[in-house]
């Protein structure tokens, strides 16, 4: 949800929504990197009797960058296609569905993946199965085990997964998108001249809701070119630029080239640096183009409204602000990668191009999970966002933090950010999710059910 | 919606390198895109056979290259004869007045 209905045009489209993308080293197989990119967000589990699939009339594609230039080099694009068993019944499913191919299951879903290097596309599966949404006990019993049989071995070792999956992304949404209110510090909101708050904890708006995921997970090798372990990762979902209503059989019919309608590298980027009227020209470009609104990330609205929504709270970052200067740290994280020498050790440096991309260097082991900080780089985790995204990092937290002032002082070390700037949350953490996630591929925790949520 | 016709992307622009690309998408795309939507009569095809079509890099294809199934037309600017025509995946951009006058003619 770190992208979801982040600009008017896709928010009337979620189907073409991405929400969330994530990319780092798998944790149970480190010679391969995991990419996810999801859509269609906050499905209620039980929206049937039409439940939740992808578009047959979308071109869905994860990219990657593996020379710094904010263009794909390699590319997985993924077209899916539905098939009705019975169009005489109402239902999705007219009996338990306890395996792929049961007679019981009514609406089905398949894809097709490619594989675009170069110049060159090659389809890597056909005909692959998605599972069903999770719907309930009678009518999907043992979802975690149906739902693995979607998990298809692609040759070349690359495993891929496209299917329903419990949201995992932790956000406070109701109270951030109130005038940027973080519960755990409303006491020091301004509230606008209306009564004080009392601080309380954080509420994740989307607990309980699912996504539609896309998985691959794909040997380093086939990704990075040789000394060069740094890549950046984005998704894109594009329609044709024709769509016309067939009245006379009661369907749409599409026409034309393929054109992008969204784009999402790293979290929150569209949603809360790029400004109302530019959202829908920004998921139409690449990240190659983001030059244009490298002003948007080197002065953030963001930063400059913290001290106004919590009056002498950050009075460090109110100077910044007022100095103008431009905030080198944050184009860093988000438009080049870190370059080496910053960070100790670290670097996930692409390139001088800017382009908001989700930048992994691969080289970083996974960090067990014992040891691993939800925050990523900023509690000392290197293999964490901002050096790729896991699906437990608070990327929430990662980027307050960061346009709070507490990474400016990579670029300045006089700089000292304000004491509230390192500890700014909107209260959450991945225990906030009731669904849990999964130790392996895909990663993502199994559906909520319909039958239990809304509960 | 995004509008990046190649068309209008002037040369050297990472748009138009990129249309390069967009071939693969076609590509990936054919069959699973086979669908169209208005037939604009048998008057379209002596107009478009008469027109040029724009260099390979300024369109997407699907792989058959063929235009099977209707063909939609989409007048941008009737006075100067702008028309687009959208088949399967491709599109080609033509510059017609007469056709563009005939259609309108035709709705009225």
């Amino acid at each position: 949800m770190s992208s979801h209905r982040e600009a008017p045009e896709i928010s009337k489209d979620p189907v073409a929504d991405s929400t969330d993308v994530y990319a780092f080293v798998s944790p149970d197989k480190p010679g391969s990197v995991t990419l996810i990119a999801n859509y269609i967000p906050l499905q209620s589990p039980a929206g049937g009797p039409n439940f939740y699939e992808f578009g047959d009339d979308v071109l869905y594609e994860i990219h990657v960058d593996n020379n710094g230039d904010g263009r794909a080099d390699v590319s997985f694009q993924f077209r899916f296609r539905t098939t009705v068993r019975n169009p005489e019944t109402f239902l999705y499913n007219t009996g338990p569905i306890q395996s792929l191919n049961s007679p019981n299951w009514n609406r089905r879903q398949t894809y097709d993946v490619t594989m675009v290097s170069g110049f060159t596309g090659r389809a890597i599966g056909t005909g692959l199965a998605c599972p069903p949404c999770n719907i309930g006990p009678l009518s999907t019993p043992d979802y975690g085990a149906l739902a693995a049989q979607a998990v298809h071995q692609l040759g070349g070792g690359i495993t891929v997964f496209a299917g329903q999956r419990a949201e995992g992304f932790y956000v406070d949404l109701g109270a951030i998108f109130d005038l940027g209110d973080l519960r755990p510090f409303e006491q020091l909101h301004a509230t606008f001249g209306l009564p004080a708050l009392k601080a309380a904890p954080g509420v994740n708006a989307t607990n309980n809701v699912n996504v539609h995921s896309i998985a691959i997970q794909v040997p380093v090798s086939a990704l990075t070119r040789s000394g060069h372990p740094s890549i950046g990762v984005w998704t894109t979902a594009s329609r044709q630029r024709v769509r016309l209503w067939d009245a006379d059989n009661g369907e749409n019919v599409d026409s034309g080239p393929f054109r992008q309608v969204s784009r999402l590298g790293n979290p929150l980027v569209n949603e809360v640096l790029i400004p109302l009227g530019h959202k829908d020209q920004w998921n139409s470009l690449q990240p190659s183009d983001d030059k244009r609104f490298e002003r948007y990330v080197t002065h953030p609205g963001l930063a400059a409204l913290l001290p106004s929504l919590y009056p002498g709270v950050f009075p460090n970052l109110a100077a910044l602000v007022a100095a103008g200067k431009p905030r080198a740290d944050l184009e860093a994280i988000l438009l080049t990668g870190i370059p080496a020498g910053i960070i100790p050790g670290f670097t996930n440096f692409t390139g001088p191009v800017l382009a908001d991309m989700l930048r992994l260097n691969t080289s970083v082991p996974p960090t067990p999970s014992a040891k691993q900080s939800i925050f990523g780089l900023l509690g000392g985790d290197a293999a964490g966002f901002p050096n790729g995204r896991r699906v437990t990092d608070d990327v929430v937290a990662i980027e307050l933090r960061a346009l709070a002032g507490v990474t400016y002082p990579l670029i300045d070390k006089t700089f000292k950010p304000d004491a509230a700037a390192g500890k700014l949350t909107d209260g959450l953490t991945p225990a906030s999710v009731h669904a849990p996630y999964l130790g392996h591929f895909p990663y993502l925790g199994v559906p909520y059910s319909g039958y239990n949520e809304p509960s | 919606m995004s509008n990046q016709d190649a068309k209008h992307v002037p040369e050297g622009t990472p748009e138009r390198r990129l249309s390069r690309r967009s071939l693969l998408q076609g590509a990936a795309t054919a069959g699973a895109a086979g669908l169209a939507a208005t037939a604009i009569g048998a008057s379209a095809g002596p107009a478009l056979a008469a027109t040029s079509r724009p260099p390979a890099a300024d369109q997407s294809h699907d792989t058959a290259g063929t235009h099977a199934g209707p063909i939609v037309v989409h007048v941008r600017d009737a006075r100067s004869g702008d028309i687009e025509v959208f088949s399967g995946t491709s599109q080609t951009r033509v510059r017609d007045k007469d056709l563009a006058a005939r259609i309108s003619r035709a709705i009225g």
